[in-house]
């Protein structure tokens, strides 16, 4: 054994355990469900300090979603611009993915540091630039305008994720289907489509709750006209004023399709996938 | 056949390889053209603005005004200084967590594989709930903060500080959970047969850890490191909204410049000095990235 004397026995097992979990509660578990108390806070009473519970509780914060304008029409915008976002990228992204993916090109490293930049370089130095860029071409503070600047930082995502999904097809299988006599739309048809299914999938609902997060450039290209849940989040967060209780309404809305998508991907999907979209080693 | 074959064997070739070339062209198109135009273009046009060329609404010629202008006012120096020490503190901080977790990661503990879905929430939180969820804990009206004060003790301020501790606090919780995927992807490829061996020596696990898996994590640790540092580097919604009101993070500054003043010419030279750092590092992790990829080959 390698591991130390201590973590050798049940007992050194179980208190590893125990800090993992116990680490897991501060860091995690009881920011959530803080979070969620404060999405539940009684307007008329509030939850002021010492109190660790709130005093009373309430829906009243979740009916603003319906009487509020501005949350309400943050959620429609949200919800219009991702799947615009996500059909724009899956567009772009299958041919050149499927080129990266299988096909033996010339300059792929330029190619692939391309695709890696807009991942790793700063938003908001993309935003400077697009922001004046759009301001010219009369893009800015529009919907049209917001899907492409979404567009430029999450196709790279998507670009990765279908190269990996393409990449990883068995070569045998297509040989195989070749050599049994299947025309080139039969394999695509029997062969490539099924496989290639779960990994396009992964992509587009990366894609798609990329686009419900993204903030920094909608908030340089967008604002004030196109206001998203992240762009109502910071304004509710302190940017402009602060109102603590609605900013959690807003944070389970946007927390509850993130965390579906991590369960799925670990459940469902090949971790390759999600690396690849990452971007990392 | 293969007569035939050799009879013509330049032209066919010739021809096939610029067909190819047209069906790489026609497919990378798309994804390829789309970053072209929307992001060297304006990443460009960032770079010459810097330098005082296409300006807008000012005649435009070259100059160093920008540069000079940013060098000499402390306002802006202080909120480079300050991005750069939040950055390294972040990724020194993450680093030491991840390499802990990570190693603890290796040993089978109950309830690891909960646990190793958990720890990756915090990968696919948008940083501005970070931020939302960090601050309910650690604010002065935080949990923490009012568990205390029953004890008589006053919690200190965390959040809006001078030394950046809200925001590094904050970028910590989110950047752990890539190092940590990174890290125990590598140290879990380390072969078990190296650190028995070196057991078996007479190494004691410290020393294991020490001198045969810390080394062989190093690509994991440098590649980890710098896409930490140059994520958090010009992270703004985080810095924003836990920051203080002096100094300044740089990505910040950038935004007020575009949107209370509109001077989008100070915006991109600060913009081409954040570029030209992360560029340099981006190629770096490039350059890890390939290696490893070829080494698993």
């Amino acid at each position: 054994m390698t591991h130390p004397w201590w973590l050798r026995g049940a007992p050194g097992r179980w208190m590893l355990a125990l800090v993992f979990f116990g680490l897991a509660s501060i860091g995690l578990i009881i920011p959530l469900i803080v979070g969620v108390l404060w999405s539940l806070v009684n307007p008329n009473v509030g939850w002021f300090p010492p109190a660790i519970v709130p005093a009373s509780l309430s829906l009243a914060n979740w009916r603003a979603m319906l009487s509020v304008p501005e949350i309400g029409q943050a959620f429609v915008m949200s919800f219009l611009i991702a799947p615009l976002v996500t059909v724009l990228c899956s567009a772009l992204a299958l041919p050149t993915g499927y080129a990266l993916g299988r096909r033996r090109l010339r300059m792929r490293r330029t190619i692939e540091l391309l695709v890696l930049a807009p991942i790793i370089l700063p938003g908001i130095v993309l935003a400077t630039g697009l922001g004046s860029m759009f301001i010219r071409l009369g893009l800015s503070h529009t919907i049209p305008g917001v899907v492409l600047v979404q567009t430029v930082v999450l196709l790279p995502f998507m670009i990765r994720i279908v190269a990996a999904t393409f990449e990883g097809v068995p070569q045998d299988l297509i040989d195989a289907g070749r050599n049994l006599g299947a025309s080139p739309w039969a394999l695509t048809r029997h062969v490539l489509i099924p496989l290639v299914k779960p990994g396009l999938f992964a992509g587009g609902l990366f894609t798609f709750i990329g686009s419900l997060e993204e903030f920094v450039l909608t908030f340089i290209v967008g604002m004030p006209h196109v206001q998203t849940l992240p762009v109502l989040l910071w304004a509710y967060l302190g940017g402009r004023s602060s109102i603590f209780t609605y900013a959690a309404v807003v944070t389970m809305v946007l927390l509850v399709p993130t965390i579906l998508l991590m369960f799925i991907a670990e459940r469902t999907l090949r971790q390759e996938y999600l690396a690849a979209g990452f971007g990392k080693v | 056949m293969e007569q035939i074959t050799a009879a013509f064997p330049r032209v066919t070739r010739r021809r096939t390889r610029r067909r190819e070339w047209l069906t790489d062209l026609v497919l990378l198109t798309p994804g390829v053209g789309y970053l072209l135009l929307f992001m060297c273009v304006p990443l460009a046009q960032v770079v010459l603005r810097g330098f005082g060329l296409l300006a807008i609404g000012e005649p435009s010629h070259f100059t160093l005004a920008l540069y000079r202008e940013i060098l000499a006012s402390k306002i802006y120096r202080d909120s480079i200084v300050f991005s750069l020490y939040f950055a390294l503190g972040t990724t020194v901080v993450s680093l030491a967590l991840a390499l802990v977790a990570s190693a603890l990661l290796q040993v089978n503990f109950p309830g690891r594989s909960l646990i190793s879905v958990l720890y990756k929430i915090p990968l696919v939180v948008p940083s501005l709930v970070a931020a939302f969820l960090v601050l309910t804990i650690i604010d002065q009206g935080g949990i923490i903060a009012r568990a205390v004060a029953r004890f008589g003790v006053e919690w200190p301020e965390l959040v809006h500080d001078r030394w950046g501790m809200g925001i590094i606090l904050v970028l910590v919780w989110h950047n752990v959970p890539i190092m940590i995927v990174i890290l125990s992807a590598v140290m879990s490829a380390i072969p078990h047969d190296l650190s028995a061996a070196a057991r078996n020596l007479g190494a004691s696990p410290w020393q294991v850890f020490r001198n045969v898996t810390l080394p062989l994590s190093l690509p994991g640790i440098s590649a980890a490191s710098l896409l930490v540092f140059i994520g958090v580097f010009g992270a703004f919604s985080i810095p924003s909204l836990v920051g203080a009101a002096y100094p300044k993070a740089i990505s910040v500054v950038m935004s007020t410049e575009v949107l209370d003043r509109a001077n989008w010419a100070l915006a991109s030279a600060l913009g081409t000095i954040v570029t030209v750092l992360s560029a340099v590092l981006l190629y770096m992790y490039y350059r890890l990235i390939r290696h490893q990829e070829a080494a698993q080959r």
